[in-house]
């Protein structure tokens, strides 16, 4: 009979008490509802229109607020102005405290004073402030015996740039931080629960059962590969959410630029997720206890802080180069190439570098991992680890 | 047959097991018996392979054990613990599974031993619901699937009730008939005295005594009671003699000498009647502390 291979039955039970475990369920669908708010928040805002009801007290009032109203939307397509007459200006300020109305626009002696209750929304102010400065343009123009097309005629100011789109680099931008933030929280998270379900066996002595029936790379390897699979599953279905969302916002446009670089995001991830879950391991193998836990993963801790604050702060020449040391470029790689500042076979050689630091890693783990499994007296250093004898 | 020669394990300056060897034969119960720190414990981790031996091997069917032998072992540690959180059905499938067999087999086979433990109505409890007799219990069936080619449990008593010996003790017995060879340690010398066809007694890393139960006891020194009609403080000056102790008519003393036991004979009838005079039989537990002294 042939039999299921160590690591896959020791994977497979990962996964399964994983995805039946409440918290992870609930931790998923509250990630999930963030994201789908986050982008319906931005889709809404995005698209809504807004009508404002702005007062007036005078004729000469009535017709700049009209002339506004008929301007508006020239303008700021998503901005309607509603015309609203009233007395005086005590009856404005009343309506205004009442909240009857939003703005109050009256003239004074420079020109024109907008009042109201607290600071003006930009969309408002900048409709009232272009139309009524293209009003009175044309009204003085007018006055001068000139026409308003006269008076602007060669002053346009035609924006043109060398290097690509801005508001698409804006999205390089946030994209890749958000990866970066993503990668950070993610292996946290997993991290923790790998570590976690290690010392948990150790704790519960299992291991000793385990130890007896299988080789421990095995069960390490099982632990890891069962780990990954949870995480990558996830991140994959947030990944597909947040591009769905996405693509259904004004932002859609960056989405073709954009999916190579998540592609290799999602290759990075992988690999640097599985590099730095042997360090998972290898720090809950060193506890005895889960409390002894947050002792024994301080260095990691500190290495991924490391690692976020590198990819947060460095750029230039920094960022090119800490986009090839693992296993910061498990970070700094995907976050190039979302930038677009790297070469097509930069990633390759980034990864493969990647994947050797890797290999020498889990041999090193697993060295640390099968030694320190056995020792339930209390935490371990990693010194005293490595001497242990089998 | 299972056969552990030389086996010996430092840690550190201190030598846990020095130089052990003993057989376990098939087909029969080997008790495992020493004091806390004998080297039991280690012992036993060695057999398993969980722990390196410095010296000596393990041997299995005469040949060396290999890893694949281990897998058919059945195990029980000495600390021992499963998944607090998984159900206990789950977790024993689990850990057959580790050890080759199919899911469906080790369904099966659990589910029949689990109903025999009474827990049949259980089995989608996670294991910290279960009492801490259950929990053993659980433990013990984790050992026992898939059907063990050989046993070695480490202190399978401790923390069982009367009645849990009982079935505890059946069950090994049951696979000691079969022809599996079974190694056990324990703490409690009488239980090991009733089960067991073989002793080995372990103190400070050695072995000091092994043996069937009659060898052990032929081994002993041969001790008589003697129960008298008047005073017997006379008996110290019989020559030959090691009085273990006297109080008013009644004494019993080691044999020194061969016959030295006749002559006492012949001077208690010639002082007065004999109402007793008996040889004793050691009980288990009078020859480990002998042998452990």
């Amino acid at each position: 009979m042939r039999t299921q291979p160590v690591w896959q039955i020791v994977a497979r039970r990962e996964i399964a008490v994983r995805v039946t475990d409440k918290s992870t369920i609930i931790g998923t669908v509250i990630m999930l509802a963030v994201i789908v708010g986050a982008l319906g928040f931005a889709a809404w805002s995005e698209s809504r229109e807004k009508t404002y009801e702005v007062a007036y007290s005078s004729t000469t009032s009535q017709a700049m607020v009209e002339g506004i109203a008929e301007r508006s939307t020239e303008i700021d397509e998503k901005v309607h102005i509603e015309p609203v007459a009233v007395d005086d200006a005590d009856a404005a300020e009343h309506a205004l405290e009442e909240e009857q109305i939003d703005a109050y626009l009256h003239p004074d002696a420079d020109g024109w004073t907008l009042l109201t209750l607290a600071e003006a929304d930009s969309e408002l102010r900048g409709v009232v402030e272009q139309a009524v400065e293209a009003i009175v343009l044309t009204g003085n123009a007018e006055a001068a015996g000139t026409s308003a097309a006269e008076l602007t005629k060669g002053s346009a100011v035609a924006l043109d740039q060398i290097e690509g789109d801005s508001e698409l680099t804006a999205i390089r931008w946030v994209v890749g931080y958000a990866l970066a933030i993503v990668f950070y929280f993610a292996s946290i998270m997993f991290g923790m629960t790998l570590a976690n379900s290690v010392v948990e066996e150790k704790q519960s002595r299992i291991v000793e059962m385990i130890a007896a029936a299988v080789p421990l790379r095995q069960l390490l390897a099982g632990k890891i590969i069962g780990n990954a699979v949870i995480a990558v599953g996830q991140m994959l279905i947030y990944v597909a959410v947040g591009l769905v969302g996405l693509s259904l916002t004004d932002f859609s446009f960056a989405l073709p630029a954009l999916s190579g670089a998540i592609g290799w995001f999602v290759i990075f991830f992988l690999v640097g997720f599985v590099v730095l879950s042997t360090l998972w391991a290898v720090a809950g193998a060193l506890a005895s206890r889960t409390e002894d836990l947050q002792s024994s993963s301080t260095p990691i801790t500190m290495l991924l802080m490391v690692m976020f604050f590198g990819a947060l702060y460095l750029d230039g020449v920094g960022e090119v180069i800490g986009s090839y040391i693992p296993p910061l470029s498990a970070v700094l790689m995907p976050m190039r190439l979302v930038d677009g500042t790297a070469a097509w076979w930069e990633p390759i050689i980034a990864l493969v570098l990647l994947l050797a630091f890797g290999v020498a890693l889990v041999r090193l783990a697993e060295r640390l991992y099968s030694r320190a499994l056995l020792q339930t007296g209390g935490q371990l250093s990693l010194k005293a680890a490595w001497r242990l004898e089998e | 047959m299972l056969e552990v020669s030389g086996l010996t394990r430092r840690f550190g300056d201190m030598v846990a097991v020095d130089d052990v060897s003993f057989p376990v034969p098939s087909g029969g119960l080997t008790g495992f018996v020493g004091g806390n720190g004998a080297g039991k414990t280690t012992t036993m981790r060695m057999i398993m392979g969980v722990l390196a031996a410095h010296a000596g091997t393990v041997s299995w069917q005469g040949h060396a054990v290999t890893r694949a032998d281990r897998r058919r072992f059945g195990y029980m540690p000495e600390e021992r613990g499963l998944y607090p959180k998984q159900p206990i059905l789950d977790q024993l499938v689990y850990l057959a599974r580790l050890r080759g067999m199919s899911a469906a087999d080790a369904r099966r086979e659990i589910t029949v031993l689990l109903e025999r433990f009474g827990l049949g109505g259980r089995t989608k409890d996670p294991l910290e619901k279960l009492s801490l007799g259950n929990q053993q219990r659980v433990q013990i069936i984790a050992a026992l699937v898939p059907a063990p080619a050989a046993l070695v449990l480490d202190e399978p008593f401790s923390g069982l009730d009367p009645d849990a010996i009982d079935a505890m003790a059946d069950l090994l017995r049951e696979h000691a008939r079969d022809g599996v060879p079974v190694v056990f340690s324990s703490h409690q010398l009488d239980l090991v005295d009733r089960l067991c066809d073989r002793l080995v007694v372990m103190a400070r890393g050695r072995v000091v005594a092994q043996g069937t139960g009659e060898e052990l006891r032929a081994d002993a020194s041969l001790r008589y009671r003697l129960v008298l009609g008047g005073d017997a403080g006379w008996v110290r000056d019989v020559p030959g003699l090691h009085v273990r102790d006297v109080s008013g008519p009644e004494a019993e003393v080691e044999v020194l000498a061969e016959g030295a036991e006749q002559k006492l004979l012949a001077e208690a009838t010639s002082r007065g009647s004999v109402l007793d005079f008996h040889r004793v039989v050691p009980r288990l537990s009078e020859i480990y502390r002998e042998v452990t002294a």
